[in-house]
Parts: C-alpha cells; sequence; structure tokens
C-alpha cells in the first residue's frame, strides 16, 4: 500500500463533501437534533421505559446509528456513481493505483464523513444529556465497524447504480426500515415473543445494542456474537467490492 | 526496448468487433499518428493501452510491462490525454492536477512544483482556484493535458488533444509537443486535424473497422507531392 496514493484518494474524498458542508454536515445535524427532541426530550420524558434509564438514553444511540449510516453510504455510494457517469473514474483507472488504495481510499473519506456528522451529533446531545460512553474503546470500535460496512455497502450501490434515483434504493427500501424495527425506539422485550425471534434476525439490531451497551451498558444482545459477526459482515463486503474492482465490473469498459 | 507493443489485440462491445487482432509496435521516442474515422477503433484502442477498457484477446506492453500483469508500472509510464474533459467539475484546477499527482505517487513538494510548472506552461496561472466547470473549453483543454504530464510520464497518448483549442494555442502547443519529443518522449497523437498530423508526427497508422489498414513513415504517405490528406482518404475510402 502506498500512502501517498492512498493519502491522495482520501484527500479528494474529505475535500469532495467539505464542498458540500451544508448537506453533508449540517443536514444531519439538524435532523439529529430534531430526533434528540421530539424522541428524547419531548416525547421521552413522559416514557417510564426502562428502570434506571432516561428514554432519550436509550434511543440516542440509535439516532447516532442513523446518521452515521446516512454519512458513510451516501459519501461512498454518490462518489464513486458520480464519478462513474461522469468518466472522472477514468482519473484512477489509468493510474498506478491499485485497488486496495483505491477501495481504502472511499472507505476512509466515507468513515471521515461518518464521523464528522456523529461527532456534532454527539456535542449537539451533550446539551440535553450525560452522554458519556460507558465503554469508550467498544464505543470507538462500534463507529468505526458500523462507518466501515456502511462506506463498502455505499461502493456496492455505487458500482450497481445505473442511476440516480438507485442511489437511495437501498437506503430507502431496506436500511432506513431495518435500522427503524431494529430496536432503535424501543426495547426487543417489548415485542410479542414471535417477532422478538424476528428481530434478532435483523442485522441492525446487533449494531444498534452494540453501540447502545458500549454508551449506556445495557444490551439485549451477545455482545461478542454480534461484534465478531459486525466484523465478518466487514470482511465478506470487503472482499465482494475488492473483487468486483479487480474484475472492473461497471467501471472498465 | 519498444515503448509499446501491441500484440493481436480484439476488443468486443456485447457482439460489436471495436478493435480487430490489431498489432502495432511504437519504437521509444517516436512520434506517432493514429488515425481512422469516427468509430474506427483509436479511442477503444486507447482505453485498452491505459485500463480503462478491458480486453478479450491479445497482450499490449508498455515500456516492457504488461498492462494487465504489471498494470502499475505500465500505467506509470503512461501520460493520457482523452478525447472528453472527465476531471472533476468541482474541484479547483490545481487540485485536479494535484490529486492525479498523487495517484502517481508524487509527493507533496514535487507535486507543489510541477503544479506551478504546468499552470504556467499552459497558461492557467490565473485561473488557478477556479473549478474545473467554470473553465472555457479551450482552458479545460490544456487542463487535461497538463494532467497528462504531471507525472513526467515517458509515453504521452493524446487524444484528439487540439479540439476546441484556438489557433495560437494550437501553435504553441505544437511546439511545446516537438519540445516533448526531443527530449525523448514517445508520443502517440489522434488527430482529426491532418495538417498537425502531418506537421507533428513522422509516421502514420491508420486504423479501419478496428484493424490497422496502413502503417507508414510520412514521406511515404506524402509521397509524390501527395498530402497526408488526400492518402488518407483514398484509404480510407469505401
Amino acid at each position: 500500500m502506498n500512502m501517498i496514493r492512498l493519502g491522495a484518494v482520501s484527500r479528494r474524498e474529505i475535500q469532495r463533501f467539505l464542498r458540500i458542508p451544508i448537506q453533508t454536515l449540517v443536514s444531519p445535524w439538524i435532523s439529529a437534533t430534531l430526533y434528540i427532541l421530539v424522541f428524547g426530550v419531548i416525547v421521552g420524558s413522559r416514557i417510564s421505559f426502562l428502570e434506571g434509564i432516561d428514554y432519550i438514553d436509550f434511543v440516542f444511540p440509535g439516532i447516532l446509528m442513523l446518521q452515521l449510516v446516512n454519512g458513510a453510504i451516501g459519501q461512498s455510494s454518490s462518489s464513486l456513481y458520480f464519478q462513474r457517469w461522469t468518466h472522472t473514474i477514468d482519473e484512477m483507472l489509468a493510474s498506478p493505483l491499485s485497488y486496495a488504495e483505491m477501495i481504502f481510499g472511499y472507505i476512509i473519506g466515507a468513515v471521515t464523513r461518518a464521523l464528522a456528522v456523529g461527532a456534532g451529533i454527539y456535542l449537539i446531545a451533550l446539551l440535553f444529556t450525560d452522554a458519556t460512553p460507558a465503554h469508550v474503546f467498544l464505543f470507538l470500535f462500534y463507529l468505526l465497524v458500523i462507518s466501515i460496512i456502511f462506506s463498502l455497502l455505499g461502493l456496492l450501490v455505487g458500482l450497481w447504480a445505473e442511476k440516480f434515483e438507485h442511489l437511495t434504493v437501498l437506503q430507502s427500501f431496506i436500511i432506513t426500515p431495518l435500522i427503524y424495527v431494529g430496536g432503535v425506539f424501543n426495547s426487543i422485550d417489548m415485542l410479542p415473543e414471535s417477532m422478538q425471534f424476528v428481530a434478532r434476525l435483523n442485522p441492525f439490531f446487533y449494531m444498534v445494542d452494540g453501540l447502545r451497551y458500549a454508551m449506556i451498558g445495557y444490551s439485549e444482545s451477545p455482545l461478542l456474537l454480534g461484534g465478531i459477526g459486525l466484523l465478518a459482515v466487514a470482511l465478506i463486503l470487503f472482499a465482494a467490492v475488492w473483487t468486483l474492482f479487480h474484475k472492473g465490473w461497471k467501471l472498465r469498459s | 526496448m519498444n515503448a509499446l507493443e501491441i500484440k493481436g489485440l480484439t476488443k468486443k462491445y456485447d457482439n460489436t468487433v471495436a478493435v480487430d487482432d490489431l498489432s502495432i509496435t511504437i519504437k521509444r521516442g517516436e512520434f506517432v499518428g493514429l488515425l481512422g474515422k469516427n468509430g474506427a477503433g483509436k479511442s477503444t484502442t486507447i482505453k485498452c493501452i491505459t485500463g480503462i477498457a478491458q480486453f478479450q484477446q491479445g497482450e499490449i506492453s508498455v515500456m516492457g510491462f504488461d498492462v494487465q500483469k504489471d498494470y502499475q508500472a505500465a500505467r506509470d509510464a503512461i501520460g493520457l490525454s482523452p478525447q472528453e474533459f472527465n476531471a472533476d467539475i468541482f474541484a479547483p484546477i490545481e487540485k485536479v492536477l494535484d490529486f492525479v499527482g498523487g495517484y502517481f505517487g508524487m509527493n507533496k513538494a514535487e507535486r507543489e512544483a510541477r503544479i506551478e510548472e504546468l499552470l504556467e506552461r499552459f497558461g492557467l496561472t490565473d485561473h488557478k482556484g477556479k473549478p474545473f466547470g467554470k473553465l472555457s473549453g479551450g482552458l479545460k483543454r490544456r487542463l487535461i493535458l497538463a494532467r497528462a504530464l504531471m507525472h513526467n510520464p515517458d509515453v504521452l497518448i493524446l487524444d484528439e488533444p487540439t479540439a476546441g483549442i484556438d489557433v495560437e494555442q494550437r501553435h504553441a502547443l505544437w511546439e511545446y509537443l516537438i519540445d516533448l519529443h526531443k527530449a525523448g518522449k514517445t508520443i502517440i497523437l489522434t488527430s482529426h486535424y491532418l495538417e498537425e498530423v502531418e506537421r507533428l508526427c513522422s509516421r502514420v497508422i491508420v486504423i479501419d473497422e478496428g484493424k490497422k489498414i496502413a502503417d507508414l513513415t510520412k514521406d511515404q504517405f506524402t509521397k509524390g507531392g501527395n498530402s497526408l490528406e488526400k492518402t488518407y482518404l483514398e484509404l480510407t475510402r469505401v
């Protein structure tokens, strides 16, 4: 891995989202503030939910994750698709960049955007609650792994998409619904027993639950299994993206 | 060592054969014109050489490096100026060069020095800070050329490099290309301006329907007082 080449791709990706900060940073901060205000403060103050845990503290990890996911997947999918559409991808294809350097460059850009979004949301949350993570390293682990997984998924979408509206298909029809039913707003213990089994099949549940444990020390899933599962997903996605880049699928004519 | 060696290249798009069993050898330091009608297979051949397109059959090597097995070394040797303005329209022009310099492994000091030199050489210094998309067509063409030269490649591939450039800039570019050639660069040029090819190239290859139909020195092309254009039209006339 050549660090100069990797640095060039990463800088390009980071500068790309910094050129449009209202769309890439301010908008998710406002959106998260509304979630925190409505679900956390206004509605949450009337909910006696779990003993010893304020509702705002329960929902905040899910709200944070939702915006992390949107930031990571939005960055890598739109960047790659736009480069394919305008043929600026040819700049990279005709250069000595290795496939790993290209992919890691996109990942670094997407993770940076997701973490910048997350950092802003975290600071906003501090205005309403004491959001000090219970397990700092675990908190950072989940932030990173979740951002990496969705930046890789974004690259798959960016390769697959044939028109702009395809970029939102995965987010609108699969990811957002699964996150919402993945225990962001409720404990899965509140679901009927048959639904609890289904909820546990939802991979997003393990992300929300892991992040929640890292923040408030409350969990409803086997954390080690969830963490290993997330790492495995990240590795499988990386292998898939690398294979497609190597084959030149929808990249090289 | 040859600068470029293509053996039996065949490239198909679905069932359409774009390049058909093409073989070309270009020695180091040659200035070669690659001519053909629109859709003849020139740009596809260039895309196969540079890694932008995949091909079904054949072998290509650049400066002795196979473009598939040793793709990084092969691409390191090539500077490509494509027909399309394929740079990030929102990026300031110096950033376009900076990123590409980085892709080729140039460190920060090397990039900064080279960017200043190229912006000056192509009359783009006053446009520093402007997004690529805000440049006029002629200025965009100049930046695309500067980008091809950023890493000081051994082999320059110029696909219609003077399209959209005014007469003064075209002449200035010709002089620059002559200087680069004298400095030892291998240059492959496609152009629809045949007087440009006649003026610059010492050898001309004509491609038609993906096949090589002529590979002659400029003197052979212009034998008997014919213009290059006249011979070219005779060759490509159906």
